[in-house]
């Protein structure tokens, strides 16, 4: 799959010694919908910024759409929704997508048909005359999706883009995304709500204090955590335990602090019946059996937590001369 | 894709404005102030204001119809509607430019287009001298109308307050965008611009002071010469009188000189000494402006020349010539009032030293200062991180 983003060794240190990308490596495939992750701070809008040439990296190798990343003509094939922007108020809906559309170099007649047709799509025709003062936060989400679809790009970068949005408005999102994708475009996101981007991503990384703790498919991230549980109504012992994995030679316990449970790595049910029948004959009352597999949430906060500090919010400072 | 971006910028900085209500507001200022222009008039019998003439000499015989609102252009309408109160109001209206310009999530959008930063920040910084432009134009072309219809003359010339108080507009505006850039504030930026263009007053009213100071004394110099010559013939004639008459003369004999007196001359005419002392003082005078002058004008010689700048628009619009009778009438009424209006060669000779000045010079140093802070904006926009 041809690359649309593809950097290495991305470095953003600030002044005042705020190290936000410690050499962030990324690669998203053309036609996919990609989700990044990370707590706050983590240097996810740092990334995209780098990208955009909003801010000039320490170090940065790389391409975006097959220029090198800060050439500033590749962008007029990009479309981006910033995190907290601030469009202005004194614009209409319709005004602020011809606005957009021809600072991205997109013709008059073809900017006027398409922020008709974007208004149509993201919901905001009725309101394309109204200023953007008097619209709620989802409503300026929407018309700010629209913004960034102006110039039919290649590739949309979207951070946060249910922020403030209502679950009917999200899943007017999610389809228009689906529907991006669909067309061949590809999907950027950068989001907090994990659930949200587990429903529309093909792949995502984990990002942690400027550092890309994971990436890869969600099937690829979860493999050797998903498995066949069994749970008991009271803890089952180390004897019982011992017994069990005797019997299931070449499939691997996976680790749970639940005392109740045993997950087993396996997708096979045919596999983990015999251990029923021991626990059953070792006294142990079976409370519920089925196939398990992390959720996006899980393996987020394994990420996050498995890096030192990484629940803290913020990027990491480095002291004084010292270098990370 | 150039110009499509530029337009856009363009219109969305009239939109901007226009949302303010301020472009409309100046606007109609301009017109009210062009209705005041309008109503002001001079005929054969004196002043008139709308339908009411004061008779008077103040009139048609004395300064002809076109050169009273060429004037009333130059002594109010461009220094102090356009240059004072009309340009406070367009600092108002566009100081916000650049601080909204790189505020957080309004950069971000902009940046991210195909657009180069520093033509990003020029085209804004062009689009806030746009709004002046317009400004300025209106009263331009209504005190044009005002200049044909009343008085018959169809003065092209009063279209070149439009580029020279653009120009003195830009140097201000640059200011308050490298503020706007530095603080991102609105607030702030309006305020030390204000403050500096004070200080650009300041410099140019203390310049105009060690000027005039040095020009004075340079003229007690020249003078002064002639004025004890004058003193030493007196009394050298003195002198000559007292011999013929076989008085004594001191210095001279057994007359000694009295104490701290260098001559017999001085002994014999007092006022010798004081024209003496003058011309010293003047010297020493002279010295101390000289050196004040040299440092206000090498102050003044970075900065830019604000008040020069409108002045060009006095050198080019109007002659000596249509305004004689005018001067000839002032200078009437202050001999016949008694008033002293002071050595004429001292105005002429401060005058003098202003119009040495070229347009080159004035306009030249004025864009080099204005050049480089916009150099120094657009190397701290490209740089920065947002």
């Amino acid at each position: 799959m041809e690359a649309v983003i593809d950097v290495r060794g991305v470095e953003k240190m600030y002044k005042g010694r705020v190290h936000a990308l410690r050499g962030v490596d990324l690669k998203v495939g053309s036609g996919e919908i990609f989700g990044l992750l990370g707590p706050n701070g983590a240097g996810k809008s740092t990334l995209v910024k780098v990208l955009l040439t909003v801010i000039r990296a320490t170090k940065c190798e790389g391409s975006l759409l097959g220029a090198k990343v800060g050439d500033k003509s590749v962008l007029s094939q990009v479309g981006y929704l910033p995190e907290h922007h601030n469009f202005p108020k004194y614009l209409t809906s319709r005004q602020l997508l011809r606005h957009f559309g021809a600072m991205a170099g997109v013709d008059r007649s073809v900017r006027n048909s398409k922020a008709e047709e974007l208004l149509e799509l993201v919901g905001m025709k009725d309101w394309s005359d109204s200023k953007l003062g008097s619209y709620s936060k989802g409503m300026r989400q929407r018309v700010g999706i629209a913004q960034a679809l102006m110039n039919d790009p290649k590739l949309v970068i979207l951070d946060e883009p249910t922020d403030g949005v209502d679950p009917i408005g999200r899943k007017d999102i999610r389809e228009i995304l689906t529907r991006l994708k669909d067309e061949g475009r590809t999907v950027f996101l950068n989001s907090h709500l994990l659930s949200e981007l587990e429903m529309v991503c093909d792949r995502v990384a984990i990002m942690v204090h400027g550092l890309m703790r994971q990436q890869g498919t969600i099937e690829e991230l979860t493999d050797g955590q998903s498995g066949y549980a069994i749970r008991a109504t009271t803890a089952i012992g180390s004897d019982v335990r011992s017994t069990v994995q005797a019997k299931l030679q070449g499939v691997d316990a996976i680790e749970t602090k639940d005392p109740t449970e045993l997950v087993f790595a396996t997708s096979d049910a045919e596999v983990v019946q015999p251990v029923i029948d021991t626990l059953r004959s070792q006294g142990v009352s079976i409370k519920a059996f089925g196939f398990r597999r992390p959720s996006l949430e899980d393996l987020f906060v394994k990420a996050v937590q498995e890096h030192p500090g990484g629940a803290t919010p913020g990027a990491q400072r480095n002291k004084k001369g010292a270098r990370s | 894709m150039i110009l499509m971006q530029t337009k856009a910028m363009f219109i969305d900085a009239y939109r901007e404005l226009n949302a303010k209500k301020l472009f409309w507001i100046t606007l109609g200022l301009n017109l009210f102030a062009v209705i005041i222009f309008a109503s002001l008039g001079i005929n054969e019998r004196g002043f008139s204001i709308l339908f009411w003439t004061f008779e008077g000499r103040f009139n048609t015989s004395v300064l002809s119809e076109a050169a009273f609102y060429k004037l009333e252009f130059l002594t109010w309408g461009v220094p102090w509607w356009l240059s004072k109160l009309a340009t406070t109001l367009a600092l108002i209206s566009t100081a916000s430019i650049i601080p909204d310009l790189v505020s957080g999530g309004t950069i971000e959008p902009q940046l991210s287009k195909p657009i180069g930063r520093v033509r990003l920040f020029l085209t804004k910084y062009l689009t806030g001298l746009l709004f002046v432009a317009v400004q300025i134009f209106v009263f331009s072309f209504g005190s044009f109308l005002v200049l044909g219809i009343r008085a018959g003359s169809w003065e092209f010339g009063l279209f070149l307050a439009v580029p020279i108080v653009l120009a003195f507009f830009s140097y201000i505006f640059a200011f308050c965008a490298f503020m706007g850039l530095l603080t991102r504030s609105t607030i702030a930026a309006l305020l030390l611009t204000m403050l500096f263009w004070f200080t650009l007053f300041v410099v140019h009213t203390g310049e105009g002071i060690m000027i005039f100071q040095r020009e004075e004394a340079a003229l007690r110099m020249e003078d002064g010469p002639e004025k004890i010559a004058a003193q030493e013939r007196f009394a050298t004639r003195r002198i000559e009188q007292l011999r013929e008459q076989g008085r004594p003369i001191p210095g001279e004999g057994d007359e000694p000189l009295p104490e701290g007196i260098p001559d017999a001359l001085q002994a014999i005419n007092p006022t010798l000494g004081s024209a003496r002392e003058e011309l010293a003082s003047a010297e020493t005078a002279y010295e101390t402006w000289s050196t004040w002058a040299r440092v206000t004008s090498g102050l003044k010689f970075v900065l830019p020349k604000t008040q020069e700048t409108i002045g060009l628009l006095e050198r080019n619009l109007i002659s000596e010539d249509e305004v004689s009778g005018l001067t000839d009438m002032i200078e009437q009424m202050n001999q016949e009032g008694g008033g002293n209006s002071g050595d004429p060669r001292l105005g002429e000779r401060v005058e003098a030293v202003y119009d040495a000045r070229s347009i080159g010079w004035i306009l030249g140093t004025s864009f080099v200062f204005e050049g480089v802070l916009l150099g120094v904006c657009c190397l701290i926009f490209a740089r920065r991180d947002f």
